[in-house]
């Protein structure tokens, strides 16, 4: 009797088991992965964070040497600092400017128009080409050579091909009794479009996606109502996207990172080739400024996440 | 107004009677005025121009480095020292093609990076496709643990871990295990090996994200297909590949043409994994000026030599555009299905 109950209490469990181990084995290649390849590497990069490296002839020797990368990074390099701070300000200034472009364009780009395909092909460009060796070829002397008026972000060209001199943007808000900051961002916003459109195209594919989520009822419900496209959208699409606005923001933050323009990231390689030491400092360098940008992330996102609204789908 | 009480009448009167009654009321040009001055169409027609002369704007911007490396890659040596030549170039040439192509090897690189690209963006697409499913389908003990490692690999950049994964690869050994068996651990620097085992187990370039992209995707496909799968007797691994996997196809295509491309233009592990002079040739490796042109170049002027370094970015490029032209409406679409929005 009481055989037969616990084999009848079994074999629903059984399935769920099965399906439970078969989760397993699709997951497989990565745990085998993170215990064979990642998991080593990445407990070797913090180690090495806390060594002196010597490389005499292809072999190379370690000597533990506890924080003195890390306080030669951050105490004796007279740039990593301010690099840093820098680029944290520069992501800071960038973060806002992309997400709200790239949902900008995504709100256009649904629209139905003549030639949205080719558009929707355009902006998608950068997104494919205009990465890694690519980026890192320097054109910038030659757009300014053809007499463009087209910054590609590059520091030292960047004045001589302004779109808009930071007077007549002035002269424009001066009238407006704006404050010279909301100015100086605007500006720097158009001056700096060529590396924002660049660096937006996943982010207006993940809000394009978001945007054909919103059930079309609920639009066609407002208009019958009333409201305004104005309204429609402040209160309907704006409202669905917030946790799109979320990821994009994280993405960002994630993808600026390892983009080739990233100023700390070139000072880092540029350290790991010519100092005495280098690599290992590189090492400790790259922790530091990964803890930092880690910090950033979850400060944003716990921001972010108090002002998103998820639609209870059941 | 008149169209609301144009469909209000379908029901009771006959397409034609609706048609003579709305057509004596109103002549045709007072109809065309009223459509035109009113302020909604007149509203309407601004905001398409402002739209499209934004769009078109934002399409230049993007296009516009194109256009000038394709103008500079056919100057010649004449055109860059005549102040008037500006985009179109007066005395046009191949010269620099083809010294770019025969010089640094353009097609033995073409023909290695494109065996490369594909065949890590394949393994990529499958085995994250996989993982993906596994994370958004089953239930089992430490999935929200395993989750969570994916997406630290998709935080942490690999740039961070830039010497240990040389030292890695270098030293090559499992645990010790070659060095027990073999006295010696195992070079994989300078070949395809590294790329392969990252692809392979879903750590390369952006993995991490492919794997979120497809465990979306995934929670978006109804349970019901594969119950109706389960019950008919079907394994979980049959139903996958025979039910799910043609399913996924287009948000495949999306991810295939995201690996591929990212690949395709990837100097950094290029730059990490192939050092010495032996080692096989990738696009990377093309992006310099050649010999014959090197006098010219440094002679004339910087911008010159630009123009060289752009033309084989040109060169790099080319075939993946070529590609993308194909592939760019399954591309999109992929996207738009992949309901990242959970």
């Amino acid at each position: 009797m009481n055989n037969t109950v616990t084999t009848k209490k079994a074999k629903p469990a059984s399935l769920d088991r099965k399906k439970a181990r078969a989760g397993w084995w699709f997951v497989m290649p990565f745990v085998i992965g993170l215990v064979l390849i990642y998991m080593p590497i990445l407990v070797k990069s913090i180690w090495y964070s806390f060594n002196l490296i010597t490389m005499p002839k292809g072999k190379f020797t370690l000597e533990f040497c506890g924080f003195e990368n890390y306080s030669e990074a951050l105490f004796s390099d007279p740039q990593f600092l301010q690099i840093l701070t820098a680029s944290i300000k520069q992501l800071l200034f960038d973060v806002p400017a992309i997400v709200i472009f790239a949902l900008f364009m995504a709100v256009i780009l649904n629209q139905k128009m003549i030639g949205r395909g080719v558009f929707r092909a355009i902006f998608f460009i950068p997104v494919i080409i205009s990465t890694g060796l690519i980026e890192s070829i320097d054109s910038s002397s030659l757009q300014s050579y053809m007499g463009s008026g087209v910054d590609t972000g590059n520091a030292q060209q960047s004045s001589a091909a302004e779109i808009v001199s930071s007077m007549d943007v002035a002269k424009l808000f001066g009238s407006m009794a704006v404050g010279t900051e909301l100015v100086d961002y605007v500006v720097g916003i158009v001056n700096n479009i060529f590396n924002i459109v660049n660096r937006s195209g996943v982010q207006m594919l993940v809000f394009l996606a978001g945007l054909q989520s919103i059930s079309p009822s609920i639009y066609e419900s407002c208009t019958m109502e009333g409201a305004s496209g104005w309204e429609t959208f402040w209160k309907i699409t704006f409202p669905m996207i917030t946790p799109m606005i979320l990821v994009n923001a994280v993405y960002t933050i994630i993808d600026s990172f390892t983009a080739e323009s990233n100023t700390v990231m070139t000072y880092i390689s540029n350290v790991y080739s010519t100092q005495k030491n280098g690599q290992t400092i590189s090492s400790a360098m790259s922790w530091v400024y990964f803890l930092v940008v880690i910090a950033m992330i979850a400060i944003i996102a716990l921001i972010l996440s108090s002002f998103v609204f998820y639609q209870r789908r059941d | 107004m008149n169209s609301v009480m144009n469909k209000f009448k379908k029901n009771t009167t006959s397409r034609k009677e609706m048609k003579k009654d709305f057509e004596g009321k109103l002549s045709l040009r007072k109809r065309l005025m009223m459509k035109i001055f009113s302020f909604e169409f007149l509203k309407n027609v601004v905001v398409k121009i402002f739209m499209y002369v934004f769009l078109i704007g934002i399409s230049y911007i993007i296009l516009y480095p194109f256009i000038t490396k394709i103008s500079a890659s056919f100057m010649s040596n004449s055109d860059f020292h005549d102040v008037t030549v500006k985009l179109i170039p007066k005395y046009p040439t191949l010269e620099t093609y083809k010294f770019v192509i025969i010089e640094n090897d353009y097609f033995e690189a073409l023909i290695n990076t494109t065996l490369l690209s594909v065949g890590v963006a394949l393994l990529q697409t499958l085995v994250t496709a996989l993982i993906g499913y596994g994370l958004a389908k089953f239930k089992f003990t430490g999935k929200s643990i395993v989750f969570g490692l994916v997406i630290l690999s998709m935080v942490i950049p690999h740039k961070t871990l830039q010497l240990a994964m040389f030292t890695y690869f270098r030293y090559f050994d499992i645990y010790g295990i070659f060095n027990l068996l073999f006295g010696e651990t195992v070079k994989l620097i300078d070949t395809v090996w590294p790329l392969v085992l990252l692809s392979l187990f879903g750590f390369a370039f952006k993995n991490g994200l492919y794997i979120f992209i497809f465990r979306q995707f995934y929670k978006g496909v109804p349970d019901e297909l594969e119950e109706a799968a389960y019950v008919d007797g079907s394994g979980i691994f049959r139903t996958y590949f025979r039910i799910i996997l043609p399913l996924t196809v287009p948000m495949m295509t999306t991810i295939f043409m995201f690996a591929f491309s990212w690949q395709w233009t990837d100097k950094y592990y290029n730059n990490l994994f192939f050092i010495s002079g032996d080692a096989p040739h990738f696009l990377p490796g093309i992006v310099k000026v050649p010999d014959s042109l090197a006098s010219i170049a440094s002679s004339s002027s910087p911008i010159q030599e630009s123009a060289v370094l752009n033309t084989c970015g040109i060169l790099v490029i080319l075939p993946l555009f070529i590609v993308f032209l194909f592939a760019q409406k399954a591309l999109v679409q992929g996207i738009e299905r992949s309901g990242i929005v959970g």
